[in-house]
C-alpha cells in the first residue's frame, strides 16, 4: 500500500501538525506576501535557531527557547524599521547571520549537539511531539483571529507604508501584531520544516496562489488548501526517501510554484500574443478584500 | 619581559602551522573583497540579494562535493542557476520581487539539503553550510586571489559610475552612467565575492562578511573610500580574531569569524549612538 | 541666439500609448522656459524625452546641446556618503573613458563650478547635510561641470525659503545670460510670469508663448482642469491661484 507510511503514529502526528500549520500559513502567508515580509519571515525563523540549540542543550522547552529568541528578533527589527531608517534589510541579514553563528558555536562547541543540528535546521518528523501540535493549534487560532480583527488594517497598509501613512493609517500596533504573529508562526513551523526552510510553508504556497487570484478571501483559502496538500505530499515523500521533511516540502512547493508561474505567464501569452507586461517585478497591486470589490 | 614574550608567543604560535597560515591568507582575501564590495551592497540595499545568491547556490556546492569537483566550479554553476532563477522569478507578474526571490531561494536551498542529506550522500554537509576556513588549499587561495583582484579592479575603475547611480538612479543616465549596467556589474561582482567567501564561511555565513563590516563602517565613516578602508580593516581584524578563538578555544572557525563581524557591527552601532548623544548634548551646528 | 531644442508635433509615452501629445515649441539659447501643468500632466515625461530616455512616438524632437538635470533632491539619497564636491564631480563621468577616474583637472573644474554657485567653502560638506537651496545649487554646479547647454530643473523651488529661492532665481538668470537654455518645471504660475516663455502641459500641449499673452484664465483652466480660484491680490486687482496639487502622480509610475 502506497500510503502505509501514514499508519505510523509519528507520521500521523506530523500530518496533524502540518495540516494545522497549513491553516496558519493560509492566514498569515498571504499577509507575509502582501506586505513583503518574506525576508523577515526567513530571518525570524533562522534567529530562533540558537534558541533551539540552547533549549536542546539545557533541556528546557524548545518552544520557549525558540520563541524567546524569535520575539527578540521581531522586537529588534520592528523597532528599527519603525524608525524608518534605510538599511533595514542589511539589519535583517546581520541579525540572521549573527544568530546562526551563535547557534553553530553553541551546537558544535558548547553542547556538542551533533546530528541534532541538522534536525534543527531542516526539520524532522521524529521531533514532532504533542507540545508542537498544541503550539501549532494556538498559532493557527491566533492567526485566524488576527486576520478577522486586523485584516482590513493590514490590507490598508498594503505594500506601501508611506501611502498608508498618507491615508491616515498611523498606528503601528497592527503592524507590531503582524510581526509578532509571523515570529510565532515561524517558531511553530520549526519542528516540521526547520529553521532554514520555514519560508517553504510561510511564503511559497501564498506566493503560488497569488498567481491565480486577486481576492483576499480566496487567496487565503487557496493558500491554506495548497499548503496542506504540499505538506502532506512532502511528508509522504520524506517517509519514503528518508530525507528531511523541510527540504522535501520546499522542493515540492517550489515545483508547484514553477508550474503555476508557467501557466500564469503562458496562458495570457496564448490568449493575446501582444500582451503588455505591466508592473512585472515591481510592487503588487493590493488585492480586494472580500467579494465584489 | 617574560610576560611580553609569552604574549608574543600566544599571538605568534597559531601561525607556525601551514593550515593556519593558509586560513590567515583566506581571511585577508575575504576581508578585502567583503569590505570593499560590501559597501556597495549595503548602500544599494542588496543584502537580501547577497543572502539569496549564497543560499541559492547550495545545490551547486552539494553536487560538487558529491562528485568530487572543485567547490569553486560547483559554486559558480550554482550561482549562475540561482541568479537566472531569481531573474526569471522576478518577471513573474503579480507577486513582487522579494517574494519571488524567497520562493526561488527556498526551493533551491531545499533541493541542496535534499541532495546533501539523502542517505546515499557522504556526511559532511556542515562544511558546506558553515564553511571550512581551515581546509583552505593553496589552489583555493590562488583562485580566490584572482577573483578578488578582478572585483577590486572593477570597483576601482567603475567607482564614479556606481556612485552616480547609487546617489540618484533616475538622473544617472543623463550623466552618462547607466543604471542597468551598474546593477549588472554589482550583481556579477556579488556573485564572484560570494564564490570567494563561501570557502571560508560556508553557505549560511557568507552574508556576514558582505554586510556586517560595511554596515559597521557606514556608521563610522562619512565618505565612501574611508568607509571601504574601514570595512576592510574591520573584516580582517574580525577574521583574525575568529581564527585565534578557534585555535585556542576550538570553536568552529567560520562561525567565530561571522560572530566577530556581527559583534563589530553592534559595537559600531553603540559607538554611533554614544556619539549622537554627545552631539545632542553639544550645540548642533545647523547647515545654513 | 541659436535654437537648442525644437519640438514639432511631438508625442511621447512609455509604451505604445502616448502620455503627452502635440508638443510644439522651441528653446533658444538665453531663454528660460517655465513648464506648467498638474502632476501627471507630462512634465517629467517631457524631461525624459529631452534627455533622450524616451523616443518620440510621433513628430520630431531635435536637441542640439547637452542636457544637464537638476532633479528634486528629495529623490536622491540624502544619506549617501558623498560630499558636495563628489556630486559636482559626477558631472565629469560622460567626458571620460570608463576606466579613468577624475584627475586634478576635473577636480579644479568641479571646484570652480561650486564657486560659481557660491558654495566653494562647502565643497567638502556631506551633500545630505546641506540645506535644500544649497543642494539645488550643487546640482546646478554639476550641470555646469557637465558643460550642459540646456539645464532642466524639476520643481527647483519646492520647499525653499524665500532667500534661497531668490538666490536660485538669480542663478537661473545668470545661466540664461551665458546663452544656456533653462527649462524649469514648476507649480508656481506667478513665478513663471517672470521668465521668457511658458509651456503649459496637460497630457497635451495647451499653450506655448510669452507668459504675458499666454497665461490667460482659459489657458490655466485647460492646464489645471479647472482647479483654479481667483484671489484678490491686495492691489485692487486679482491674481490666479492654484488649489493644492492632487496626489495622483502618474509620471514616476512606469
Amino acid at each position: 500500500m502506497m500510503l502505509d507510511a501514514f499508519q505510523l503514529p509519528f507520521v500521523q502526528r506530523a500530518l496533524v501538525e502540518v495540516l494545522v500549520l497549513a491553516i496558519a500559513a493560509g492566514a498569515l502567508g498571504t499577509w507575509i506576501v502582501l506586505r513583503g515580509l518574506a525576508f523577515y519571515a526567513h530571518g525570524v525563523a533562522a534567529a530562533a535557531f540558537p534558541g533551539l540549540v540552547l533549549a536542546d542543550g539545557l533541556g528546557f522547552s524548545a518552544t520557549l527557547g525558540a520563541f524567546g529568541v524569535a520575539l527578540l528578533f521581531a522586537l529588534l527589527v520592528g523597532r528599527l524599521s519603525a524608525r524608518g531608517r534605510s538599511g533595514h534589510d542589511s539589519l535583517t541579514a546581520l541579525v540572521l547571520v549573527g544568530a546562526l553563528a551563535i547557534g553553530i558555536i553553541l551546537a558544535s562547541d558548547v553542547f556538542h549537539s551533533g546530528s541534532d543540528v541538522e534536525q534543527l535546521l531542516f526539520g524532522s518528523l521524529l521531533a514532532i511531539g504533542p507540545a508542537d501540535i498544541r503550539l501549532a493549534i494556538v498559532v493557527a487560532l491566533l492567526a485566524l483571529l488576527a486576520t478577522v480583527v486586523l485584516g482590513r488594517r493590514w490590507l490598508a497598509v498594503g505594500f506601501d507604508a508611506t501611502a498608508a501613512r498618507a491615508l491616515g493609517v498611523r498606528s503601528p500596533a497592527p503592524d507590531a501584531v503582524l510581526l509578532v504573529l509571523v515570529a510565532l508562526a515561524a517558531v511553530a513551523t520549526l519542528s516540521a520544516v526547520g529553521a532554514l526552510l520555514s519560508t517553504a510553508l510561510l511564503v511559497v504556497p501564498a506566493a503560488t496562489v497569488r498567481l491565480g487570484t486577486t481576492r483576499m478571501t480566496s487567496w487565503q483559502l487557496g493558500t491554506g488548501a495548497l499548503a496542506a496538500v504540499e505538506c502532506a505530499a512532502g511528508l509522504w515523500l520524506s517517509c519514503e526517501t528518508n530525507a528531511p521533511p523541510g527540504a522535501t516540502i520546499a522542493v515540492i512547493a517550489g515545483a508547484v510554484f514553477v508550474l503555476a508561474a508557467l501557466v500564469r505567464v503562458g496562458v495570457p501569452l496564448l490568449r493575446r500574443p501582444a500582451g503588455g507586461e505591466a508592473g512585472a517585478g515591481s510592487a503588487v497591486a493590493a488585492p480586494t478584500f472580500g467579494s465584489g470589490g | 619581559m617574560i610576560a611580553l614574550a609569552s604574549v608574543l608567543h600566544t599571538l605568534g604560535d597559531p601561525w607556525r602551522d601551514g593550515i593556519m597560515q593558509r586560513a590567515l591568507l583566506e581571511v585577508v582575501l575575504l576581508g578585502l573583497v567583503g569590505g570593499a564590495l560590501g559597501c556597495w551592497i549595503v548602500l544599494a540595499e542588496l543584502s537580501y540579494g547577497a543572502e539569496s545568491l549564497a543560499h541559492g547556490m547550495f545545490p551547486g556546492l552539494v553536487l560538487a562535493a558529491l562528485t568530487g569537483l572543485p567547490l569553486l566550479l560547483g559554486g559558480a554553476a550554482g550561482i549562475l542557476v540561482a541568479a537566472l532563477a531569481v531573474a526569471l522569478a522576478g518577471r513573474v507578474p503579480g507577486i513582487g520581487r522579494d517574494n519571488a526571490v524567497a520562493v526561488v531561494v527556498t526551493t533551491l536551498f531545499g533541493l541542496g539539503v535534499l541532495l546533501a542529506l539523502s542517505p546515499d550522500s557522504p556526511p559532511g554537509i556542515e562544511g558546506l553550510l558553515f564553511g571550512d576556513v581551515l581546509g583552505t588549499s593553496a589552489g583555493d587561495l590562488v583562485a580566490g586571489a584572482a577573483l578578488v583582484a578582478v572585483v577590486l579592479a572593477t570597483l576601482w575603475a567603475l567607482h564614479w559610475r556606481l556612485l552616480a547611480v547609487g546617489f540618484d538612479r533616475l538622473s544617472a543616465g543623463s550623466l552618462g552612467a547607466s543604471p542597468l549596467l551598474a546593477d549588472a556589474v554589482l550583481l556579477v561582482l556579488l556573485a564572484l565575492a560570494v564564490l570567494v567567501a563561501v570557502q571560508g564561511l560556508g553557505n549560511l555565513l557568507v552574508v556576514a562578511v558582505l554586510v556586517a563590516p560595511s554596515a559597521a563602517a557606514r556608521l563610522l565613516a562619512r565618505r565612501l573610500l574611508p568607509m571601504m578602508a574601514t570595512a576592510v580593516a574591520i573584516a580582517i581584524v574580525a577574521g583574525v580574531a575568529g581564527l585565534y578563538l578557534s585555535y585556542y578555544v576550538q570553536v568552529a572557525a567560520g562561525a567565530a569569524i561571522a560572530g566577530f563581524m556581527v559583534l563589530a557591527y553592534a559595537l559600531a552601532r553603540l559607538a554611533a549612538a554614544a556619539a549622537a548623544l554627545r552631539g545632542a548634548a553639544a550645540v548642533a551646528s545647523p547647515a545654513g | 541666439m541659436s535654437v537648442l531644442v525644437a519640438a514639432r508635433g511631438l508625442a511621447v509615452g512609455y509604451g505604445a500609448a502616448p502620455v503627452l501629445t502635440g508638443v510644439d515649441f522651441t528653446l533658444s539659447g538665453g531663454e528660460r522656459i517655465g513648464v506648467l501643468g498638474p502632476n501627471g500632466g507630462g512634465k517629467t515625461t517631457l524631461f525624459r524625452a529631452l534627455l533622450g530616455e524616451l523616443r518620440p512616438l510621433a513628430g520630431e524632437l531635435t536637441v542640439a546641446a547637452r542636457c544637464g538635470t537638476v532633479p528634486q533632491t528629495e529623490r536622491s539619497r540624502l544619506d549617501f556618503p558623498v560630499s558636495a564636491l563628489d556630486v559636482a564631480l559626477m558631472g565629469t563621468i560622460a567626458g571620460r573613458p570608463w576606466w579613468k577616474r577624475p584627475g586634478r583637472t576635473e577636480r579644479r573644474r568641479a571646484r570652480a563650478a561650486l564657486g560659481r554657485v557660491g558654495l566653494e567653502e562647502l565643497a567638502e560638506r556631506t551633500f545630505g547635510e546641506l540645506s535644500g537651496g544649497q543642494r539645488q545649487r550643487v546640482l546646478v554646479a554639476r550641470a555646469l561641470v557637465q558643460d550642459a547647454g540646456i539645464v532642466l530643473l524639476d520643481e527647483p523651488f519646492t520647499g525653499l525659503d524665500s532667500a534661497s529661492a531668490e538666490r536660485l532665481e538669480a542663478l537661473l538668470g545668470e545661466l540664461a545670460g551665458e546663452g544656456r537654455g533653462v527649462v524649469i518645471a514648476t507649480h508656481d504660475v506667478e513665478q513663471a510670469r517672470a521668465w521668457d516663455r511658458v509651456l503649459c502641459l496637460n497630457r497635451r500641449q495647451v499653450a506655448f508663448g510669452a507668459p504675458g499673452q499666454t497665461l490667460t484664465r482659459e489657458v490655466l483652466a485647460a492646464t489645471y482642469g479647472g482647479a483654479i480660484v481667483t484671489l484678490p491680490d491686495g492691489h485692487g486687482g486679482e491674481a490666479l491661484a492654484l488649489l493644492p496639487p492632487h496626489h495622483c502622480d502618474h509620471e514616476h509610475g512606469a
